[in-house]
C-alpha cells in the first residue's frame, strides 16, 4: 500500500539512529535525513581510515595498508553494509522495492555482490600465501637470532629468505623467469626433481598455491572492472530516492574489494590501479577517493618498479620485502664471526622481521575469519534482498 | 701449509693441527668434497679468513680420512674415487667417541671446561659427516643415488646427522668462549648442510610418494557409485602409501625436527602434499568454478558439476583426508600438535573451496527442479559430518572448518525450504482464467503430485531440513523480528513445532492445490463438468497418495476418508446436475396421465424432450475426459443404473400408447440397449465432439 506516488518515499522509514520501525506513512523529510546520516557515516568511517595514516608518526597501531588497517577496513564495510540494509529493507513494504529504478539497480547490486564473493575467496587464499611468507620469515628470524651467529645459521636464513623473495615475487638470480607475481605463485608444480644444482637450492618460496579458490582463468582485475562497469550515479529525483543508497553501497563494495585485492596477493591484478574510479564531487566519497588515490599511487609505484611483479601492498609484506632483501645480502656474505657493526645492523633488522612475523601471527587468522564474515554477510544480505524482491513479485503480496 | 691466523686459532687447535699434519703430510686432492664445499661457500670474495678455512678444512679432511683408513679393515662397499672408505668399524668408533663426548656434555654443567681435549675427535667426526654429505650430494647430482636406494648409507647419514644435531644443540657458543668459536661455527655449518640435504631428500621422497592403490580405488568407487546409496563408511578404501617411503619420511622428519628444522620440514611437507592431493582431486574432475560463473551456468551443466562435486566431497573427506591423516601421523610420529597443524593446513583450503561451491549453488536462482540436487548436496555434507568430526579433533583451526560446514549445509537447507515456498507461490500466483478442456486432470495437479512423490523419496532428509530450519528460525527470530518486522513469522507457529515440519509442508501444498482446483472448477460454466473436473483431479490425487507409501503415511487415514467422501459428493452432484432433468421426462406425473388416462401430446413431448436431452448430453459428455478407467466405468455404471431402468419402465408403460409404425418410430428413438451403448461412449474425450464444450 504505497502511501504516496512520490519516489522519494522509498527512503528509509527506519532511522538508523533510532533503529526502530516508524509508521508506514513516514515522511519524506525523515527519509532524506536517513540518507544524509547514512552518507555521513560512510564519510566519517572512511575519513577515519584515512586519518589513521597521517597520525602514523605517533606510532599508530594501524599503519596504512597493514593487516590491522585492512581489518579495520573490513569492519567499516560490515558497518556500512548493516546500515545499508536498514535503509533499504527494514520495515519497508516490499512492493516499493520492485518499482523503477530499484527493479534495475537492485539486481545489479546482487550481481556485484556475487562477484565480491569471488574476490573474498581469492583473497582468503591470498592470506594463506601471506602465511606461507610468514613461516619462511620465521625460519630466517629464528636462525638470525642465534648468538653467536654461525655460518650455518646464516645459510639457513639465506635459504629461507631466498624462498621468501621468490614467494614475494622478487626475481632473484635463480628464478629470473617469473615475469609476474602470479606466475611466481603458481610456479613449481613439479619441482623438477632429479637433481641439478638448481634443484638443490630450490627454496620453500616456490610453493604453488594449488588454487586460488577461483578457477585458473579468473582475473581479479576483470572482476573489478565488471563490478564497476555499470555503476552510474542516480540522477534527478532518483538521487534522493532509494537508488542512492544502493549506488553508495555499490561504490563502497567495489572500493573495499579493490583495496583488499591491492593489499593481499590475488590472482591476476595487472593494471589494477586504473580499473575503478571513485566518483568525484560527492561529499560522502571524498575520503574514499583520497584512499583510492593513495592506494592507486602506491600500486603504480610498485608496478613500475617491479614491472608488475609483486605480491601486494600489505604493509607487513612490504616490510618483509625490504628487510628480507637486506638480510639476505647480509646472510649471503656472512663469514664467521662477522663484523660487529654488520651484526648489530642485522640483529635490528631481524628484530623488525620478527615483529612483522608477530603481527602476522596475531592478525592473519582474525583477518581470514573476517574475510569469511564479510563473505557470509554478503550471502545473507543477498538472500534477504532476494526474499524482499520475491515478496514484491507476488501478485497478492499481503500488505505489511 | 698451516696458515691459520695466529690470533684466532687457539693454541690447542693449532697444536692439534700440527700433530695431524706431521702424521699425514699428503695434500688434499683438488676435488675433495671439502674443497668443493669451501669454494662454494667462499662466494667469490675470498678473505684471508676464508682461505684459511679452506685450507683448514682440507687438512682436517685429510687427517680424518687418514685416521679412518688406519683403522680400516674391510674393503669399502662404496668405492668412490674420493676415498671415503668409512668402514663400519671406524665409523662406529667415531660415533662412539662423539657419543661419549655428548654424554659428557650432558653431565658436565661447568661452563669453564674447555673443548680442547675433544677437538680432535669432533673434527674427525665432522670430517666424516661432511664427506658423507658431500658424497651424497654428488651422487644425487650425478643421478646415481637417491634416498632409499642404499639403506646403509642412509642410516649412517642419519646416525651421523643425529650426532651433529646434538652437538649443535649442546655447543652453546656462549658457554665455551672465543676459543671454540671456529669449531662451533663449523658444527653449525655442517649441521645446516646436513639439514638441507635431508630437506631435499624429504622433498624428493614426497614428490614420489603417490598412493599405491589410487587407480583401483577410483574405479572401485565409480562402480559402487552407480549402484547408488554408498555412504562413505568403507574404512578399507583408504589409500596406502608405500611402506618404505613412509618409513624413510618418518626417519628424516624425526631428524629434521630434532635438529630444530621443524618449520622447514613442515613447509616442504605442506607444499608437496598439497600438490599431490590436488592432482588426486583433479582426477575426479571437479574444478573450482567461480561463484559468479555458477550463477550464469545452465542448469544442465551445473547438474553435472554437482554430481562431480558430491563425488569429490565423498572421495576427499571419505578417502583422501583419512589417508592423509594416516600418512601425517606415520611420518610425524610422536608430534600430535604438528600433525594436527599439518592436517588442518592441508585440508582446510580444500574444504573451504568445496563449501564455496555449495554456497554458490545455494544462492543460485531457485527453481523446483533443483530441489533434488540441492538435497543430494545436503545429504553429502550431512554424511560427511561424522567423518569430519572423527578426523578433526578439538583443534581450534578445525572449529573453523566445522562451523563452515554447518553453515553451508544450513544454507542449502534454507534454499530447500525456499523452494517449497516458491512451489506454494507458484500455485497461489496462477490466476489464469483458462480451463482444461473436458474437465481432465489439470497439468498442475500432475506436476505437483509427481513432484511431491519424488520429494518423498527424500523424506528423511527433508524432515531434517525442515526441523533444522525451524530451529534456526527460532534462534534467529529475535534478531529477525527486530530487524525485519514480522516478515518471517510464517515459520514460527510454536504449535506446529512438535509435528513433522515436512508433513505440515506437504499438507500445506496439498491444501493449496485443493483450493486451487476448486477455484479452477468454478471457471467451468457447466456445473456437471465442474464436478467431473473435481472428480478427475481428486481421483488422481488420491491414487497418487495411495501409490506412494511415504505420502500416504504423511497424509494419514483421516485425510484419505475425507478425500473419498468429497469424491462421492462430486459424483452425486454430477448425477443430480446432469441426469435429474432427464429422469424428469420419464416420470409419470400429473401432466402425463390425467385420471388414469395418458395425455398423448404430453407423452410425445416427453419422448421428444428425452431424446433431445439425451442426445445433447451424449454429444457433450462424450467429449469430456475421464482418464481413470475405474472412475470412468463407475460413472457409466451409475448413470446406466438410474437412467436405463427408468427408461425401460417408461417405455414398457407408455410405448403401446403410441401408434406402432410411423409414430412410435418417430418418438421412440432408442431402445434401452441403445442407451447403454451410448452411455458407454461418455467421457471418452472423443475428439470429434470437442469444441462443443459448454
Amino acid at each position: 500500500m504505497p502511501a504516496t506516488e512520490y519516489q522519494g518515499s522509498f527512503l528509509g522509514r527506519i532511522s538508523i539512529r533510532r533503529n526502530q520501525v516508524v509508521s508506514m506513512d513516514g515522511n519524506h523529510e525523515q527519509e532524506l535525513e536517513d540518507l544524509e546520516i547514512f552518507q555521513k557515516n560512510i564519510s566519517d568511517r572512511f575519513s577515519d581510515l584515512l586519518s589513521d595514516d597521517s597520525s602514523s608518526s605517533s606510532s599508530s597501531s594501524e599503519p596504512f595498508l597493514s593487516i590491522a588497517w585492512v581489518r579495520k577496513l573490513l569492519d567499516v564495510y560490515l558497518c556500512c553494509e548493516a546500515e545499508f540494509k536498514a535503509v533499504l529493507i527494514m520495515g519497508r513494504d516490499p512492493s516499493l522495492i520492485s518499482k523503477p529504478p530499484l527493479d534495475r539497480v537492485l539486481p545489479e547490486l546482487l550481481d556485484r555482490s556475487v562477484k565480491a564473493l569471488d574476490i573474498c575467496n581469492a583473497v582468503m587464499h591470498g592470506v594463506d600465501s601471506v602465511r606461507q611468507c610468514q613461516k619462511l620469515a620465521e625460519i630466517a628470524v629464528a636462525a638470525l637470532e642465534q648468538r653467536p651467529l654461525g655460518e650455518g645459521q646464516a645459510r639457513r636464513a639465506k635459504k629461507a629468505l631466498a624462498g621468501l623473495m621468490t614467494a614475494l615475487g622478487i626475481d632473484d638470480k635463480d628464478s629470473g623467469s617469473h615475469k609476474s607475481t602470479e606466475r611466481a605463485w603458481s610456479f613449481g608444480r613439479r619441482g623438477g626433481c632429479g637433481g641439478g644444482s638448481a634443484a638443490k637450492d630450490r627454496g620453500l618460496g616456490q610453493f604453488r598455491a594449488p588454487s586460488w579458490g577461483v578457477p585458473k582463468n579468473w582475473s581479479a582485475a576483470k572482476q573489478i572492472q565488471s563490478m564497476s562497469s555499470n555503476l552510474v550515479a542516480p540522477r534527478g529525483a532518483d538521487s534522493t530516492g532509494l537508488a542512492m543508497p544502493v549506488y553508495i553501497m555499490s561504490i563502497v563494495t567495489v572500493f573495499v574489494m579493490w583495496a583488499l585485492m591491492a593489499a593481499i596477493p590475488c590472482q591476476e591484478r595487472s593494471g589494477l590501479a586504473s580499473h575503478f574510479q571513485v566518483p568525484r564531487q560527492l561529499g560522502w566519497a571524498q575520503a574514499m577517493m583520497s584512499l583510492h588515490e593513495k592506494i592507486g599511487e602506491e600500486w603504480k609505484k610498485k608496478e613500475k618498479k617491479g614491472s608488475g611483479s609483486f605480491v601486494g601492498l600489505l604493509e607487513e609484506m612490504q616490510r618483509m620485502e625490504k628487510v628480507g632483501h637486506s638480510l639476505m645480502d647480509f646472510a649471503d656474505g656472512f663469514q664467521y664471526p662477522g663484523e660487529a657493526e654488520r651484526l648489530e645492523e642485522a640483529a635490528a633488522q631481524a628484530a623488525e622481521l620478527a615483529e612483522t612475523c608477530r603481527r602476522m601471527e596475531e592478525g592473519l587468522v582474525p583477518l581470514q575469519q573476517q574475510i569469511r564474515e564479510v563473505f557470509h554477510r554478503i550471502v545473507r544480505s543477498r538472500t534477504e534482498v532476494l526474499d524482499v524482491l520475491d515478496q514484491a513479485g507476488k501478485p497478492s503480496a499481503p500488505s505489511v | 701449509m698451516d696458515k691459520a691466523p695466529p690470533e684466532k686459532s687457539s693454541s690447542f687447535a693449532h697444536k692439534d693441527r700440527e700433530a695431524w699434519e706431521e702424521s699425514n703430510p699428503s695434500a688434499a686432492p683438488p676435488d675433495s668434497p671439502a674443497a668443493v664445499e669451501a669454494k662454494v661457500e667462499g662466494d667469490g670474495t675470498p678473505s684471508v679468513n676464508n682461505v684459511d678455512k679452506i685450507e683448514e678444512e682440507k687438512e682436517e679432511k685429510e687427517e680424518g680420512k687418514e685416521a679412518e683408513e688406519s683403522v680400516e679393515a674391510n674393503p669399502p662397499e662404496d668405492a668412490t674415487p674420493k676415498g671415503d672408505d668409512d668402514a663400519p668399524h671406524s665409523f662406529d668408533k667415531i660415533l662412539e667417541d662423539i657419543d661419549n663426548f655428548l654424554s659428557y656434555l650432558a653431565v658436565e654443567t661447568e661452563t669453564n671446561t674447555s673443548l680442547e681435549v675433544h677437538e680432535l675427535s669432533i673434527h674427525r667426526f665432522l670430517d666424516l659427516v661432511q664427506e658423507k654429505v658431500s658424497n651424497y650430494i654428488a651422487d644425487v647430482e650425478e643421478g646415481k643415488s637417491r634416498w632409499g636406494q642404499h639403506p646403509d648409507d642412509d642410516s649412517s647419514i642419519l646416525q651421523a646427522v643425529a650426532r651433529v644435531s646434538k652437538l649443535n644443540a649442546s655447543l652453546d657458543g656462549s658457554k665455551w668462549g672465543e676459543s671454540s668459536g671456529l669449531l662451533i661455527n663449523r658444527v653449525g655449518r655442517i649441521h645446516q648442510q646436513a639439514m638441507a640435504l635431508l630437506e631435499d631428500e624429504f622433498r624428493a621422497l614426497l614428490e614420489d610418494c603417490k598412493p599405491v592403490n589410487v587407480d583401483n580405488n577410483g574405479d572401485e568407487n565409480k562402480d559402487t557409485k552407480q549402484e547408488g546409496d554408498d555412504h562413505v563408511e568403507d574404512g578399507d578404501k583408504s589409500l596406502d602409501y608405500p611402506q618404505d617411503a613412509v618409513s624413510h619420511l618418518n626417519k628424516i622428519a624425526k631428524e629434521m625436527i630434532s635438529g630444530g628444522y621443524e618449520t622447514e620440514c613442515c613447509q616442504v611437507f605442506i607444499l608437496m602434499r598439497r600438490n599431490t592431493i590436488d592432482e588426486l582431486l583433479s582426477k575426479i574432475g571437479f574444478d573450482g568454478i567461480s561463484m559468479d560463473d555458477v550463477q550464469k551456468m545452465h542448469w544442465e551443466s551445473l547438474q553435472r558439476e554437482i554430481t562431480k562435486w558430491v563425488e569429490t566431497l565423498k572421495q576427499s573427506v571419505g578417502v583422501y583426508f583419512p589417508s592423509e591423516l594416516k600418512l601425517i601421523e606415520s611420518v610425524f610420529t610422536g608430534c600430535p600438535d604438528t600433525s594436527a597443524y599439518l592436517f588442518c593446513n592441508l585440508t582446510r583450503s580444500i574444504m573451504i573451496q568445496m563449501l564455496n561451491f555449495a554456497e554458490s549453488i545455494a544462492i543460485s536462482k531457485r527453481s523446483p527442479e533443483k530441489l533434488f540436487k540441492f538435497l543430494d548436496m545436503y545429504e553429502a555434507l550431512r554424511d560427511m559430518d561424522p567423518i569430519i568430526n572423527g578426523l578433526f579433533g578439538e583443534d581450534k583451526g578445525h572449529e573453523f572448518v566445522k562451523s563452515e560446514l554447518v553453515t553451508a549445509r544450513s544454507r542449502l537447507g534454507e534454499a530447500t525450504v525456499s523452494i517449497f515456498c516458491d512451489l506454494e507461490n507458484s500455485i497461489r500466483s496462477d490466476t489464469a482464467k483458462n480451463v482444461v478442456p473436458g474437465g481432465a486432470i489439470h497439468p498442475l495437479t500432475r506436476y505437483i503430485m509427481n513432484y511431491l512423490e519424488l520429494t518423498c523419496e527424500y523424506k528423511d532428509t527433508l524432515e531434517q531440513v525442515f526441523r533444522d530450519h525451524l530451529k534456526i528460525e527460532r534462534a534467529d527470530s529475535n534478531n529477525r523480528a527486530e530487524f525485519q518486522g514480522d516478515n518471517s513469522a510464517q515459520y514460527q507457529d510454536p504449535n506446529e513445532a512438535e509435528k513433522s515440519q515436512f508433513s505440515l509442508q506437504i499438507a500445506k501444498v496439498m491444501d493449496l492445490l485443493d483450493s486451487y482446483l476448486e477455484k479452477k472448477a468454478k471457471l467451468y460454466k457447466d456445473i456437471s463438468l465442474s464436478s467431473i473436473f473435481m472428480m478427475n483431479n481428486g481421483r488422481y490425487i488420491l491414487q497418487k497418495v495411495k501409490g506412494s507409501p511415504q505420502i500416504n503415511e504423511l497424509m494419514g487415514d483421516q485425510w484419505r476418508r475425507k478425500k473419498s467422501s468429497d469424491l462421492r459428493q462430486c459424483h452425486k452432484n454430477y448425477q443430480r446436475e446432469t441426469w435429474n432433468k432427464v429422469l424428469g421426462c420419464l416420470r409419470d406425473d400429473h401432466g402425463l396421465t390425467v385420471n388414469g388416462k395418458v395425455m398423448k401430446p404430453e407423452l410425445k413431448e416427453r419422448f421428444k424432450n428425452f431424446n433431445a436431452m439425451f442426445d445433447e448430453i451424449h454429444k457433450t459428455q462424450s467429449s469430456w475426459v475421464v482418464c481413470d478407467e475405474q472412475l470412468q466405468s463407475e460413472l457409466r455404471v451409475s448413470i446406466s443404473a438410474v437412467v436405463i431402468p427408468a427408461y425401460r419402465s417408461f417405455l414398457g408403460r407408455f410405448a403401446q400408447t403410441l401408434t406402432p409404425g410411423r409414430q412410435s418410430e418417430k418418438y421412440i428413438k432408442y431402445q434401452s440397449d441403445d442407451l447403454e451403448t451410448l452411455i458407454d461412449e461418455l467421457f471418452d474425450g472423443n475428439p470429434a465432439m470437442t469444441g462443443k464444450r459448454k
